[in-house]
C-alpha cells in the first residue's frame, strides 16, 4: 500500500518536474482577463465606491451628498469605534488560540489510517455542515440563564468564572461565549485543512525517523509539525481573516453587549448601516477594515515566507 | 444588493428558529411590529455576504422620484411586510380587485419577510420599482420619505370620503400625521404596552396587582421575599424592552411634554429635573432588585423566546411588554402549526386563566395622566406620492375602514382601531381585546415607542443609552446621550 503511493507520488513529481523545463508554455495574458473582470466588478468597482460613500453624508434614501472627510473625524474620535479594535483582536487572537491545537491534533490524528477513523471523523465534521446563524441560535438557548445550561448544570456554571451563569451580562464571559461558539463551529474545518497536509507527508520521512530510534513524539515536534508549516500558515491565515469579519455569532449571540464589550468592528459597521442608517460611517469603517485585513494577511504571508512558495518537501 | 442575497436564508432560518424553540409564533409577532425590533434571530442574516460589499452594493441613486407616468400602467403595487399576517392583506388586495376599479387598475400584493422590511423599502422608495401603497409603522419610519417628497398628503382623499378619516381612532391618525397633513392609514392594530402578570404566582403569594408605583416597589420586596427569583422578567439582551420601562416613568413622571418637546428638537428637558427624577425611579426598581441580579437581564431576550417561559414557570411574576405578548405567551411550547391553535403550556397558562394584564401603575405627583399609554400605536399604509392611478388606491384603502376587513383582523388576534370595532370583537380573547380597545380609546395621549418616533438614524443611539443607563445607572451619560439625538422634527 505504502509503496505503491510513493511510487504514484513519484510518477506526478517527476511529471511536474519535467513540464517546467525548457519551454513554459505560460498562458498569455488574455487568459486572465474573465477572473480580472470578475474581480474588478466585484471586488475593486464596490470598494471604489465605499470609498466615495465615505466621504459623503447618506441615510439610503436621498441622495449622497459630499461631506469631505467629515466622517472620517467623527469615526476616528468615536470611542465605540477605537474599542471595537481592541474587542476584534482579541476575538481573533483568541480563535487562533484555541482552534489551533483543536484543529491540529485532531486534523493529524484523522489523516492516520486507524479503523474507527472515518466515523469519529465524520461526526467531529458535523458543525462544519450547520449554517452559522444556526448554531449560534442553538447555543444561545442552550446558555439560557434560567433554562439551559447554566440551570442544570448550576454547580459549574454557578460560581464566578462563569459569572453565576448570566454569561452574557459580563463582557469577559460574553467574549468567551463568542470564543467557544467559534471554536466549536471552525475547529472541524481547520482540521480538515490539517488532515489534509498531514496526509501529503511522505511516509518515508516517519520511516526514517522510526529507524533512527524516533518515538511518536519526537515524529510529530520534528517531522509533522515542520512539514505542516505551509498548512499551518494557510489555517492561521483563514482564521485571521475570518475573525477580523466575525459578525453573525455576534449579531445572535451578544448584539455586541453588555454595554459595547462585544462589539467587534464588522458588527459596528453593520450597526452604523443597517441599524442607523448612517452609511457613510459605515463606509469608513468598511474601507479601514478592508485596508486592515489586507495588510495583516500581507504582513503574515510575508513574516512567514509563505510567499516564496518553498515546498517543505524540498530535498525528499 | 444586501436584501436580494438575505431574504432566501431568512426563510430556512426562521423554520430552523421555529423547530429549535416551538416559538414560531412568538417570532413572527415579534418581528412582523417593529422594524426595529429585528430579532437577533432575524437580522442574523440579513448581513449574509460581506457587509462592506454590500454598503458599496446598495449604489447611490438618489431621491429623484420617477414620474408617475413611468410607472407600471393598469396596476398598483401593495407593499407589506411578510409575515403570517398577509392573509388578510390579501383578502383585502382580492376585495379591490372585485370592485369596478379594481377591473379596471389591477392591485397587486408584494411582500418583503422579516426584519429586512425597512432597509428594503429604503433602497427602493427612490426607484421606479416603488410601491404606491406601502406598510409601515407611522411616527418616525416615514419622516425621511416625507422630507424627501415621497409621500402623499391624504388630505384630498378625506375630502372626497370624510369616512377614511372619522372611521379611525383620532389618538391613532395623529400617530401617522407630519405638520398638518396624514400620511397613514391604519391597516392593522394597535399594540399598547402593558403589564402582564402571573395571576397564579401574585394570588399564591399573597400579593396584589399594582396600581401605582409604591405598590409595584413592595410587589417587589414580598415577591423576593417569597423567593420568585426575577419579580420582573426583562429582555434585556434585546436591549428595546429596555426602553418600555423610561417611556412609561418618563410619561408619569415628566407627562408626555417631555418627549414630544424633545421630538421637536428641544435637547434641553434631558437634562431636567423631571427628567432625572424619572431617571431615578427606573434606579429605585433596579436597586431592589426587581429584575434580577445585577445585569442579569443582559442575559435574557424577549427575541429568543426566553421571558414568556419566566413568566409561565413562575420564575418572574411581571412583564412589562407590548399587547403582542399576549400570543407570544400563548404559544410558548406550542407545536401547532399553521393556522391551528397553539397548544402547549403557554396555552394551557392562558386558557387556565393564570394570565394577568394591567395598565402601567400610576405614579402619584407625577404630571402624567394615568391613562396614558405608549407602545405602537398602528400599522398603516401611506401613498406614494407619483403614484399613477389615486383613485385606485382611495379605493383599495376605503376597504380599511370596512367592518369585514376588520372583522378578518380581529380573527387573526389584532386589534383594529376603527370606530366600530368593539361591537365586533367576539371569541375565546374577547375580554383582552375589549379591554385593550378601552386602554386605547380612552387614552389622554398614546405615545409611539421612542425608537419608532425618532428617526431610524438614532434608534441604535437610544437603545444603547437605555441599556447603559440599566447596567450603570449613570444619569449623566444617559442624559448626554439622549442630547446628542438629532430627532427629525
Amino acid at each position: 500500500m505504502a509503496t505503491t503511493t510513493l511510487m504514484v507520488r513519484r510518477r506526478l513529481l517527476t511529471r511536474s518536474r519535467s513540464s517546467g523545463g525548457v519551454k513554459i508554455g505560460r498562458p498569455s495574458f488574455l487568459w486572465s482577463l474573465p477572473a480580472i473582470t470578475f474581480f474588478a466588478l466585484f471586488a475593486i468597482v464596490p470598494l471604489g465606491v465605499v470609498a466615495w460613500l465615505s466621504l459623503t453624508s447618506w441615510d439610503g434614501i436621498a441622495s449622497p451628498h459630499w461631506v469631505g472627510t467629515a466622517n472620517w473625524s467623527a469615526m476616528f474620535s468615536d470611542p465605540v469605534f477605537l474599542k471595537s479594535f481592541r474587542i476584534t483582536a482579541l476575538l481573533v487572537g483568541l480563535g487562533i488560540v484555541t482552534q489551533t491545537p483543536l484543529s491540529l491534533l485532531p486534523g493529524v490524528w484523522a489523516a492516520g489510517y486507524q479503523r474507527n477513523r472515518a466515523i469519529l471523523s465524520a461526526i467531529y465534521f458535523i458543525p462544519l455542515l450547520m449554517s452559522a446563524a444556526a448554531i449560534s441560535i442553538v447555543w444561545l438557548s442552550l446558555l439560557n440563564p434560567y433554562f439551559g445550561l447554566p440551570r442544570e448544570l448550576h454547580g459549574v456554571f454557578g460560581g464566578g468564572l462563569f459569572n453565576g451563569g448570566f454569561l452574557f451580562s459580563s463582557p469577559a464571559t460574553a467574549i468567551g461565549v463568542l470564543t467557544f461558539v467559534g471554536m466549536w463551529q471552525w475547529s472541524p474545518f481547520h482540521t480538515l485543512i490539517y488532515q489534509g497536509g498531514a496526509r501529503a507527508i511522505p511516509e518515508v520521512l516517519y520511516q526514517a525517523a522510526a529507524i533512527d530510534g524516533a518515538g511518536r513524539f519526537r515524529q510529530f515536534f520534528h517531522i509533522t509539525l515542520p512539514q505542516l508549516r505551509n498548512t499551518m500558515i494557510t489555517s492561521i491565515v483563514l482564521m485571521l481573516v475570518g475573525g477580523l469579519t466575525t459578525f453573525d455569532s455576534i449579531l445572535i449571540l451578544t448584539q455586541g453587549q453588555p454595554g459595547t464589550s462585544t462589539e467587534a468592528t464588522s458588527y459596528y459597521m453593520y450597526v452604523k448601516a443597517f441599524q442607523s442608517f448612517q452609511f457613510g460611517e459605515a463606509s469608513v469603517i468598511a474601507v479601514v477594515l478592508a485596508v486592515f485585513t489586507t495588510l495583516v494577511s500581507l504582513i503574515v504571508v510575508r513574516l512567514s515566507g509563505w510567499d516564496k512558495m518553498r515546498s517543505t518537501q524540498e530535498g525528499i | 444588493m444586501p436584501s436580494g442575497v438575505a431574504s432566501p436564508p431568512r426563510i430556512r432560518l426562521s423554520t430552523i428558529v421555529s423547530k429549535t424553540f416551538g416559538e414560531e409564533e412568538s417570532l413572527t409577532m415579534m418581528s412582523s411590529h417593529r422594524w426595529l425590533r429585528r430579532g437577533a434571530v432575524t437580522g442574523a442574516v440579513a448581513v449574509a455576504a460581506g457587509a462592506a460589499l454590500a454598503v458599496g452594493g446598495a449604489g447611490a441613486s438618489g431621491a429623484k422620484a420617477t414620474a408617475s407616468s413611468s410607472r407600471p400602467a393598469n396596476q398598483i403595487q401593495i407593499l407589506a411586510y411578510g409575515d403570517a399576517q398577509n392573509t388578510v392583506e390579501k383578502w383585502a388586495v382580492q376585495q379591490y380587485n372585485n370592485t369596478a376599479e379594481g377591473h379596471k387598475v389591477k392591485a397587486i400584493l408584494n411582500t418583503i419577510p422579516g426584519a429586512n422590511y425597512q432597509s428594503k423599502l429604503q433602497t427602493i422608495m427612490s426607484t421606479s420599482a416603488a410601491p404606491d401603497v406601502f406598510f409601515n409603522w407611522g411616527g418616525g419610519s416615514i419622516v425621511q420619505f416625507q422630507k424627501a417628497g415621497l409621500l402623499m398628503p391624504l388630505n384630498s382623499f378625506f375630502k372626497q370620503d370624510p369616512a377614511l378619516k372619522s372611521s379611525f381612532l383620532p389618538s391613532i391618525m395623529n400617530a401617522a400625521k407630519i405638520g398638518s397633513n396624514y400620511y397613514g392609514i391604519p391597516m392593522r392594530g394597535t399594540q399598547p404596552v402593558v403589564l402582564f402578570y402571573n395571576k397564579a404566582l401574585l394570588s399564591q403569594d399573597g400579593v396584589p396587582v399594582p396600581a401605582t408605583w409604591s405598590q409595584l416597589l413592595s410587589d417587589v420586596s414580598a415577591l423576593k421575599s417569597k423567593g420568585v427569583q426575577v419579580p420582573i422578567a426583562l429582555g434585556g439582551g434585546d436591549q428595546w424592552p429596555t426602553l418600555m420601562w423610561f417611556e412609561y416613568l418618563y410619561d408619569r413622571i415628566a407627562g408626555p411634554n417631555l418627549v414630544t418637546n424633545a421630538l421637536n428638537g428641544s435637547k434641553s428637558v434631558w437634562g431636567t429635573a423631571d427628567s432625572k427624577k424619572a431617571l431615578g425611579y427606573i434606579a429605585q426598581l433596579i436597586k431592589a432588585g426587581a429584575f434580577g441580579p445585577d445585569k442579569s437581564w443582559d442575559s435574557v431576550k424577549f427575541t429568543a423566546g426566553q421571558t414568556a417561559p419566566m413568566l409561565i414557570n413562575g420564575i418572574a411574576a411581571f412583564e412589562l411588554m407590548g399587547s403582542w405578548d399576549y400570543s407570544t405567551i400563548s404559544s410558548q411550547g406550542s407545536t401547532a402549526t399553521g393556522t391551528a391553535p397553539p397548544n402547549g403550556p403557554g396555552a394551557a397558562f392562558v386558557k387556565a386563566g393564570k394570565l394577568g394584564w394591567a395598565a402601567f401603575p400610576s405614579v402619584p405627583g407625577g404630571k402624567g395622566n394615568n391613562s396614558d399609554l405608549a407602545g405602537n400605536t398602528e400599522n398603516y399604509y401611506s401613498v406614494l406620492a407619483t403614484t399613477r392611478y389615486p383613485q385606485a388606491v382611495a379605493d383599495f384603502l376605503k376597504i380599511m375602514y370596512s367592518p369585514a376587513f376588520a372583522k378578518q383582523e380581529l380573527a387573526i388576534g389584532n386589534l383594529t382601531t376603527t370606530t366600530n370595532t368593539p361591537s365586533l370583537i367576539s371569541g375565546a380573547d374577547a375580554t383582552w381585546l375589549k379591554w385593550q380597545y378601552n386602554l386605547v380609546n380612552h387614552a389622554a395621549h398614546f405615545q409611539l415607542s421612542w425608537d419608532q418616533a425618532y428617526p431610524q438614524t438614532d434608534t441604535n443611539a437610544i437603545h444603547t443609552a437605555v441599556a447603559n443607563y440599566f447596567d450603570s445607572l449613570s444619569v449623566s451619560q444617559f442624559v448626554s446621550a439622549m442630547e446628542g439625538l438629532k430627532p427629525a422634527g
